[in-house]
């Protein structure tokens, strides 16, 4: 190349390109006019593209930057101070592009000098300096950072593994309520002693000993005396868990006690009993009570002991796939129904055969095209607000979504066929329509199958999230569970969808290629 | 019974592929039209039964003119006209059967022919012409898994099933090889002469045109610049037969002989 290029210097060839290249002005007047005018040179010697190339990229540059810098410093005065306050808080980004934009200047003159030489027509080195500066704005602008992500990655591990791996809350057990109760007698003057309650098997079985004493009073300075400490016995209560004490006044209040500020609890060993002193609390003794007065203490387990049960998560989520799985296939059903009809519609080698054809051709194409460029999240929020919250709005959304997207793939499938053997029926004195019946369905079998499989592939992926907007389905309960903050039944949800999805995906392209 | 007036044809992006285009054609007659690919053969062909519309001219079949039928009319017409093609154009994933049938396309009714649904009537045409094509046993195949020789013959058997007055044929042996050429052209020359069918077919082999032609007409560039009898073609030598095809034709007799040019 390069040798070539000495063997004949005299042609203009060099350039890519044009052959017949002429500069309109000599080298250094397009230098100087790409300093006043980024890529005017270029524009000058023959370069149009390029000349508007870097004047964009200078301008749109640089504006971007004056913009940045504004943000970083809206409360200064003059562009100066700005700049200052500016660099002062991102040096890096501020110096980086503002230097780059200051040597992109420079270089558009040189290049613009040297794009009147054939020798150095052309050349790409200019623009990896349009690439760092977009590329150093696009850094700034949208944010990026990566420090943060390693800074707050350990707050970020709890949450993210109760996603992960949920499934704790997938099957719960049903509650039970486990409980023993033991008189005590108000005031050991006064009254019989309560029995000693009878201890059966199986049963949990409370003690408490003496089966007399006062409870805690306050002084005539609001100051506690302490009530009688009464020993609690229990047996045969849930090994290694936790016990709450209730106590119930004659009234049947029922209140806990706390101790040292702390509602009273007490540990089951592991032989299912426990021991525990107990200061009787503070209850005033209401002046109407007459005779002697029981109370009674109760401890009281509510455990997680009974059957399996499918957690609500789970429960809610499965019913939940259920409907979106159904959404999808409805939404599908529906779109092929309206999108075969009007694929014919959209396809141009049935249609050309007359103008109004090509009119209904184009009008349909328009809609089509119209339609799919809104995305079924928008549609899903537009039939919210016509058919209320619910799967019904999804599949609105997902239909009309369906119909566009298949109306164009079939119509191009059906651009594609074979047009042999729709000559062919012409040519026996078919009709219109046993043509298309005879030469065109028969070919457009296999795509169609495809394309429809493949849609419902989509509209099931589409309607996990389409509940986002409130368009029913898992989306739905997953948005909910989010702002919630109950990760573990996001995550059960997210499961489901990453389950089904790949499922899906695994089983509509095996149907497709078996079928094709 | 088939006159054709003045036609010509040009193209929407104003390729000129037909040029004042006159001659008839006699009942009962086999008549080849030779020329260069391009040279309009095809274009003459559709033309005749409005597969493609002509720009200008007349073509008068029994007293009609096809150039100004339309609708129901002009499909009456193209069902006594059954067609050839050079790759068969038969539906591929239908079964040979269907195929055949689709040739009764313009005699049954509309509706039930929407549900693939045939009068018995036809079904058992569809047999006979299976069987005069040698391939009943194929019926219930897919057409694409035949060879090319049998797609033809059912291509053959699908024009037969119009009851058609003429055949078209537009290089109906062009994808397939000598040997099987003969067997096709056979078929044809047995309509042609054993149920009087008229026969307007395109061909490239000299030898062929030679061996099956009662009359030829030679295009080139849109414009007749031969025409002859099976006699004139017998005695044919090869400059009459370049400058037919151009200066840089070849004689491709059988399609194996010395190459021309270079």
């Amino acid at each position: 190349m390069a040798g070539n290029k000495k063997k004949k210097p005299e042609t203009w060839s060099a350039g890519p390109g044009d052959a017949d290249f002429r500069p309109l002005v000599p080298g250094p007047v397009a230098g100087i006019a790409s300093l006043f005018v980024p890529g005017l040179g270029q524009m000058l010697a023959g370069q149009l593209r390029r000349g508007f190339l870097l004047l964009g990229s200078l301008g749109s540059g640089a504006g971007l930057l004056i913009w940045r810098i504004h943000l970083l410093a809206h409360r200064e005065a003059d562009l100066f101070a700005k700049l200052l306050k500016a660099f002062d808080r991102r040096p890096f980004f501020v110096g980086l592009v503002a230097a780059c934009i200051l040597l992109l200047w420079i270089w558009n003159a040189w290049d613009a000098y040297r794009q009147t030489k054939p020798k150095t027509r052309g050349g790409i080195g200019i623009f990896v300096l349009i690439v760092v500066i977009f590329f150093s704005l696009g850094w700034q602008i949208s944010e990026i950072n990566p420090y943060k992500m390693i800074k707050e990655l350990p707050d970020a591990i709890s949450p993210l593994s109760r996603v992960l791996w949920p499934w704790k809350v997938a099957v719960t057990r049903e509650k039970q309520e486990i409980s023993a109760r033991a008189e005590i007698l108000i005031g050991c003057e006064e009254g019989e002693l309560p029995r000693i309650p009878e201890e059966s098997p199986g049963k949990p079985y409370l003690m408490v000993e003496p089966r007399c004493g006062e409870l805690s009073r306050l002084d005539e300075d609001n100051k506690v005396i302490k009530g009688t400490v009464v020993t609690l016995t229990g047996r045969g209560f849930v090994p290694d868990t936790v016990t709450q004490i209730w106590w119930i006044d004659s009234l049947s209040n029922k209140f806990r006690p706390r101790q040292e500020g702390q509602y009273v609890s007490v540990e089951i060993d592991k032989n299912g009993e426990f021991t525990f002193d107990l200061v009787m609390p503070y209850r005033l003794i209401p002046p109407s009570a007459r005779g002697p007065q029981y109370h009674e203490v109760e401890a009281r387990q509510v455990t997680g002991l009974g059957k399996l049960m499918v957690g609500d998560p789970l429960r809610l989520t499965l019913a939940r796939m259920a409907e979106t799985i159904f959404m999808g296939m409805m939404a599908t059903f529906f779109g092929i129904i309206f999108a075969i009809p009007v694929s014919f519609l959209a396809s141009r080698n049935l249609m050309s055969h007359s103008w109004v054809a090509m009119l209904i051709y184009y009008l349909t194409r328009t809609v089509l095209n119209v339609i799919r460029a809104i995305e079924p999240l928008i549609w899903a929020l537009i039939a919210v607000v016509w058919v209320g919250l619910g799967p019904f709005a999804g599949i609105i959304a997902l239909t009309f979504h369906s119909i566009a997207a298949l109306g164009k793939l079939y119509s191009e499938a059906i651009e594609s066929i074979d047009p042999g053997p729709i000559e062919a029926i012409q040519a026996t004195g078919a009709t219109r329509l046993q043509t298309i019946m005879y030469a065109v369905v028969p070919q457009m079998i296999p795509p169609f199958v495809s394309f429809s499989i493949y849609r419902w592939d989509i509209n099931v992926r589409m309607s996990t999230i389409i509940g986002l907007v409130g368009g029913g389905g898992i989306g739905f309960l997953l948005v909910q569970y989010i702002r919630l903050l109950d990760y573990r039944a996001a995550g059960i949800a997210v499961w489901f969808i990453a389950i089904t999805v790949a499922i899906l995906d695994y089983a509509s392209s095996e149907i497709r290629q078996r079928f094709v | 019974m088939l006159e054709i007036k003045n036609l010509t044809k040009i193209y929407d992006d104003g390729t000129r592929a037909l040029t004042d285009i006159s001659f008839e054609v006699e009942e009962a007659e086999f008549l080849v039209i030779i020329g260069l690919s391009g040279s309009g053969k095809s274009t003459l062909l559709r033309c005749i039964n409005r597969l493609i519309d002509p720009t200008e001219g007349q073509i008068i079949w029994n007293g009609t003119d096809i150039t100004r039928a339309e609708g129901a009319e002009l499909r009456k017409i193209r069902r006594q006209i059954g067609m050839i093609f050079q790759h068969f154009n038969l539906v591929k994933r239908s079964s040979v059967l269907t195929n055949v049938l689709s040739g009764r396309l313009g005699y049954v009714n509309p509706l039930r022919s929407l549900l693939y649904r045939f009068p018995e009537k036809d079904r058992k045409l569809a047999t006979d012409a299976l069987k005069r094509v040698g391939i009943l046993d194929q019926a219930h195949k897919r057409a694409d898994e035949l060879s090319g020789g049998q797609q033809q013959r059912v291509g053959i058997a699908r024009a037969f099933m119009q009851h058609p007055g003429l055949i078209l044929a537009d290089e109906p042996v062009a994808s397939l090889d000598p040997v099987l050429a003969h067997s096709i052209l056979g078929y044809l020359e047995q309509m042609n002469q054993e149920d009087g069918i008229t026969v307007l077919c395109s061909l490239h082999y000299l030898d062929l045109v030679q061996r099956y032609a009662s009359r030829v007409i030679g295009l080139r560039d849109g414009r007749i610049v031969y025409r002859g009898t099976r006699e004139d073609i017998r005695r044919m030598t090869d400059e009459q037969f370049r400058e037919i095809y151009g200066a840089e034709a070849v004689r491709v007799s059988a399609g194996f002989e010395a190459k021309g040019g270079e």
